[in-house]
């Protein structure tokens, strides 16, 4: 799409590298640009993109002339640059030793270990989705315990701004809303499903026991001590007879936590003639096998009460099981899924979980049945903790992270030719499960677990030829664009211009950043702030997912949305203005990029930002401050986690 | 009501909705006989086989606007009249040939009939605003697996047909006034996506800087001396930053440009022609986009919410003010683009999620969900002055399908209107999802019969 313009402007700046000014850009040729449709047309538009590119850099060189600015023939990647030679990379858990085995044997050599710069602000933003203060950059740095790596990851770990993260990534998983395609959650549900959330990681509860919970919940929708009952509200499918609301149950679940949404197919049909070539365990399965799981959800309720006066919470949903009774009926002939029909004398089908689990009697508690075989289910502590992975690493050791394959996980069973084993490093996913487990499931232990390794804290530069044969190698650390909220509160955090958002009810009081807000519908009081954090795609927690996809509205607002604007400005900034108070200008260019960038700028950067300060005074060395302030929240190592 | 398979759905309660790719042999034979001429084997997806046999797409126009009448209007008060005492004298209720039309409640539409077709015929599959708007878009069920990674139908036509756009400066598929959640490109490349807008007249959002050009520039040259090493040439982050990079230059690219600046700047004279509302600055922008040929070929339009439970007839809330402002904004888009010629490739669709009761209002004096609905066609060559379909004397059921399918038109059969209007194949299965089942464009069948365009609207 934009290759043409990319080689393009390389040829500008390569010319404006030798200190040619504008004549030698126009002539720089398009040859290797090949539209034949309508060649004059194609021409005299990039002639006109030429024009204003030309125009807009010798503005600019004309701005800095006679400053004795030197435009290097490139900036040089210096800042991204500096760091130790990847030679000795100790190897501190099974993890590296799984990664740089394989990467040895195949030999591929691995990105080198990040500088402290880079590792600092990557494990801040992806443990907490905070960039560090200026300040704790500089300590970190200074700071010469060889240990102070560690000691970061379990401070981050146990602070708050570690909670609001993590109940905003369960919120995505457990899809906590207020209103969605089939749910009328409401506010008052949305606020104690979160609060159960919350309280859950305050008291650092194992997530065996939070997706026990979820699953087995019983309660009123809108009470906090009962929050955990907003999930099997998930279930809730209309237009439909009452299996549907099982087999929605049962989708939702073994998504969630076991990583398998291929049961939502097999709810319609069998596996044969559908998932032969995509899922091994799957083609297998026939409907009949998934809707004696769903059978669990088979006395799962879900009353609503009437909106109306002299109601006790109105709105809301009582969760709760019919007993005795349930089982799941074949005598359904309208709704979301096929026919279901009796097989031959069978009329009813009563739970059976996937692994032969001993069946629930009648005076069990049914979904509890599921829960605690669901929890002992393998595929458990393997979605999780590839889920975990995915977060951390990018890419999921099985990814898509829904997709996950029972028959084609052991690395002591692998499946019969031509099937493979799915996971990248099916070792190394099985003991990271192993290990989950033996921490008791505990989210804190196994995050650290994994940032604690060397192949976490590997660089994002590669040196040598990068080939997409090594994605699956995590020979590097790949970079991550940053959630809009990650993006509005690094914003927020560098200019310290926080704002306050009314959230949607009376239970949640403003808050001021945007990894606080209950759901991406919010804040619905402030359209613009929502439009800003929208244009980064937060998906709706429903049927829209969460993505990562570039955009131009996203460049379009940062380069010139009020939300940008309003807080690159002295007047408004405090850090802005403390900034504004150093006198040495290589300090105060270093400050900025401190501030904004969580590092320190290469010599050759903190030339240019000094030039543009240099000489200046007042207002005008103000403006100048705010033009390094924009620039710097444009730069694509701020977009970026690296 | 039976097909003309003789398989007769009405018996069934509730309705169906799920690819049902095992038919019956007889059923199975049948319709190779109807569609087929000559021997196919049958695989393991025999309706693939039979819907990707012998058909060709209309291919008349090259450009879509999509009206999406969020909240679901009252079918039997908007394209299908059925009047009974409760209907507003205002209304007017008057026969165009054989058309029957409530001329006081929308006029300049009115006036337009000739160019337009009333498709009556349609059902909607779940009276359930969220699920329905959503099916419409999406053109399948959003409740089955697929959906999670279905694109909206505006995406698949960015696919299709930008690769013929010399001019690509802007996006193909814009959505005007979305509010809230629409469905977005699904698993195609993010240029697919919709672009979102809320048009009031005053430009597109965030294409000048407020600090001012001067200094936008003078910003611009230092971002880019100092990312340059991020943006072009051996990039040490990688690929991600480098494909944000060229969505900044398309970005700017659209800053302080005066072709842009004039599909999204309009004065007030032209916002009070079309009726001065929110809706009016939609099919505005709409015309202006497509009329600039700078790339966009689809742009969908929401405007709610219909959703009249109560007091549907008070002459100064409800429908007739909604009705109103629909009037005048589509009435005078269809007069504008009759004028300059551009109906001719430019496909138009207004449709609801679901239809309204039928009938003497509820007791609050509206009109509740209901699955019969109708669907407003212009455009792309499409013969007007005329309904196709009709249903009975209250609007309650379908009794003549108007299509030789013969049966109830789909939101699936909508979507494979739109795209064989456009030049698309509907039968198209892409193979590049992450499922890796295949994703077809269209599904393909009901439990009975192939989806497919209605080719009949073009007479």
């Amino acid at each position: 799409m934009g290759i043409c313009r990319v080689k393009f402007a390389l040829a500008i700046l390569a010319t404006c590298a030798a200190g040619a000014v504008a004549q030698e850009v126009r002539q720089a040729s398009v040859a290797d640009c090949t539209f034949s449709a309508d060649p004059d047309r194609f021409l005299s538009q990039q002639g006109r993109i030429r024009r204003e590119i030309s125009d807009r850099v010798a503005k600019f060189h004309r701005t800095y002339a006679g400053t004795g600015l030197v435009f290097a023939d490139s900036a040089g990647p210096e800042a991204l640059t500096r760091g130790e030679a990847a030679t000795d990379i100790p190897q501190r858990n099974f993890i590296d030793a799984e990664i740089f085995g394989k990467l040895k044997k195949l030999g591929v050599a691995p990105a080198p270990l990040t500088t402290d710069e880079e590792f600092f602000r990557r494990i801040n933003l992806d443990l907490t989705g905070r960039i560090p203060s200026a300040d704790d950059v500089r300590a970190f740095l200074a700071d010469s315990n060889p240990g102070k790596r560690d000691a970061v990851i379990d401070r981050l770990l146990y602070s708050d701004e570690f909670v609001d993260r993590w109940k905003m990534w369960l919120g995505d998983l457990m899809q906590v809303t207020s209103a969605s395609t089939n749910i009328a959650r409401q506010q008052q549900g949305r606020d104690s499903f979160n609060a159960w959330i919350f309280q859950s990681l305050m008291d650092v509860k194992p997530l065996k026991d939070l997706a026990y919970e979820a699953v087995s919940a019983s309660g009123n929708t809108y009470k906090d001590a009962e929050g955990a009952a907003n999930f099997p509200l998930n279930a809730s499918t209309p237009m439909g007879p009452i299996q549907d609301n099982y087999d929605t149950m049962l989708a939702r679940t073994a998504s969630t936590f076991l990583g398998m949404a291929y049961y939502d197919c097999l709810l319609c049909h069998n596996g044969r003639g559908h998932l032969d070539q995509i899922s091994l365990w799957g083609s297998k399965v026939t409907r009949t096998d998934a809707e004696q799981m769903a059978a669990f959800f088979s006395r799962l309720r879900l009353p609503r009460r009437p909106i109306a006066q002299n109601v006790e919470m109105p709105g809301s949903w009582d969760v709760y099981d019919q007993m005795p009774g349930g089982g799941y009926d074949l005598n359904t002939n309208y709704g979301n899924r096929p026919i279901r029909a009796p097989i031959g004398t069978l009329r009813s089908l009563t739970p059976q979980y996937r692994l032969g689990d001993k069946p629930p009697t009648a005076g069990d508690n049914w979904r509890e049945a599921f829960a605690a075989s669901m929890v002992k289910d393998p595929m458990f502590a393997r979605n999780i903790v590839n889920r975990l992975w995915k977060q951390l690493f990018s890419l999921g050791l099985v990814d898509p992270v829904d997709t996950m394959d029972p028959k084609r996980l052991d690395p002591a069973n692998p499946p019969p030719a031509p099937w493979q084993l799915q996971a990248t490093h099916p070792e190394l996913l099985e003991k990271l499960a192993a290990q989950f487990v033996g921490m008791n499931y505990g989210l804190r232990e196994m995050l650290r677990f994994m940032v604690q390794s060397s192949a976490y804290q590997l660089s994002s530069r590669y040196s040598g030829e990068w080939k997409i044969d090594y994605v699956p190698l995590f020979a590097r650390h790949y970079p991550r664009r940053l959630e809009g909220e990650e993006v509005h509160d690094a914003i927020a955090k560098a200019t310290g211009v926080l704002g306050s958002y009314v959230v949607y009810g009376d239970k949640t009081p403003p808050v001021s950043w945007a990894m606080q807000l209950p759901e991406p519908a919010e804040p619905r009081s402030n359209g613009a702030v929502a439009a800003f954090l929208n244009s980064f795609l937060r998906g709706n927690r429903d049927n829209q997912q969460r993505s990562q996809a570039g955009s131009i509205l996203q460049q379009l607002a940062l380069m010139n949305d009020p939300f940008v604007l309003n807080r690159t400005k002295v007047s408004a900034s405090p850090t802005l203005q403390s900034i504004a108070k150093i006198s040495s200008d290589d300090a105060a260019a270093q400050e900025i990029f401190l501030t904004f960038l969580s590092r320190n700028p290469s010599d050759s950067e903190r030339q240019r930002a000094a030039a543009l300060l240099k000489g200046a005074s007042g207002a005008a060395r103000n403006a100048a401050i705010e033009d390094l302030a924009w620039a710097a929240i444009n730069k694509l190592d701020f977009l970026f986690s690296y | 009501m039976k097909d003309r398979f003789g398989f007769d759905g009405s018996k069934m309660t509730g309705s169906f909705f799920w690819n049902r790719p095992q038919l019956g042999r007889r059923m199975f034979f049948r319709h190779m006989a109807s569609a087929v001429s000559g021997y196919f084997l049958m695989p393991s997806r025999p309706m693939e086989t039979i819907a990707r046999a012998a058909q060709t797409p209309k291919g008349t126009a090259k450009k879509c606007i999509f009206i999406l009448m969020a909240g679901a209007p009252s079918h039997v008060d908007t394209f299908d009249l059925k009047e009974g005492p409760w209907t507003p004298a205002a209304f007017n209720p008057t026969s165009f040939g054989d058309v029957r039309f409530p001329q006081g409640l929308m006029p300049k539409i009115a006036g337009q009939l000739d160019a337009i077709a009333l498709l009556r015929s349609v059902r909607s599959w779940a009276a359930v605003h969220q699920l329905s708007q959503t099916w419409v878009q999406i053109g399948r069920n959003p409740v089955n697996g697929l959906a999670k990674i279905a694109p909206h139908i505006g995406s698949v036509v960015s696919l299709e047909l930008r690769q013929q756009d010399r001019d690509k400066t802007l996006p193909a598929f814009f959505s005007l006034n979305a509010g809230g959640s629409v469905a977005g490109a699904g698993y195609l490349p993010p240029e697919h996506a919709p672009f979102y807008v809320s048009p009031n007249g005053a430009g597109l959002p965030n294409t000048t800087h407020r600090d001012g050009a001067a200094r936008f520039d003078s910003r611009y040259g230092l971002l880019m001396d100092l990312d340059a090493d991020l943006r072009y040439g051996q990039n040490p982050l990688g690929p991600a930053p480098v494909e944000m990079s060229a969505f900044n230059l398309d970005a700017v690219k659209l800053m302080y440009n005066s072709d842009v600046d004039q599909i999204f700047n309009f004065s007030p004279d032209e916002r009070l022609r079309y009726g001065n509302s929110t809706f009016g600055n939609a099919c505005i922008t709409a015309r202006n986009l497509l009329h600039a040929n700078k790339g966009t070929h689809f742009v969908q339009i929401t405007f709610g919410s219909w959703d009249h439970h109560t007091n549907i007839y008070a002459p100064n809330t409800q429908l007739t003010p909604m009705a109103r402002q629909f009037d005048n904004a589509l009435g005078t888009l269809l007069s504008d683009m009759r004028n300059d010629g551009s109906l001719n490739e430019t496909l138009i669709v207004a449709m609801g999620e679901f239809g309204r009761t039928v009938g003497p209002p509820n007791q609050t004096n509206g009109r509740d969900h209901f699955l019969q609905q109708s669907a407003l066609f212009a455009g792309a060559g499409i013969q007007g002055g005329r309904a196709v379909g009709s249903t009975d004397d209250r609007g309650f059921d379908t009794i003549d399908t108007g299509w030789h399918r013969d049966r109830y038109v789909r939101p699936e059969d909508i979507e494979a209107t739109i795209y064989s209007a456009l030049g698309i194949d509907w039968t198209t299965v892409r193979h590049d999802d992450p499922l890796g089942r295949g994703f077809e464009y269209v599904p393909f069948a009901a439990s009975q019969d192939l989806y497919g365009p209605v080719h009949e609207l073009w007479g």
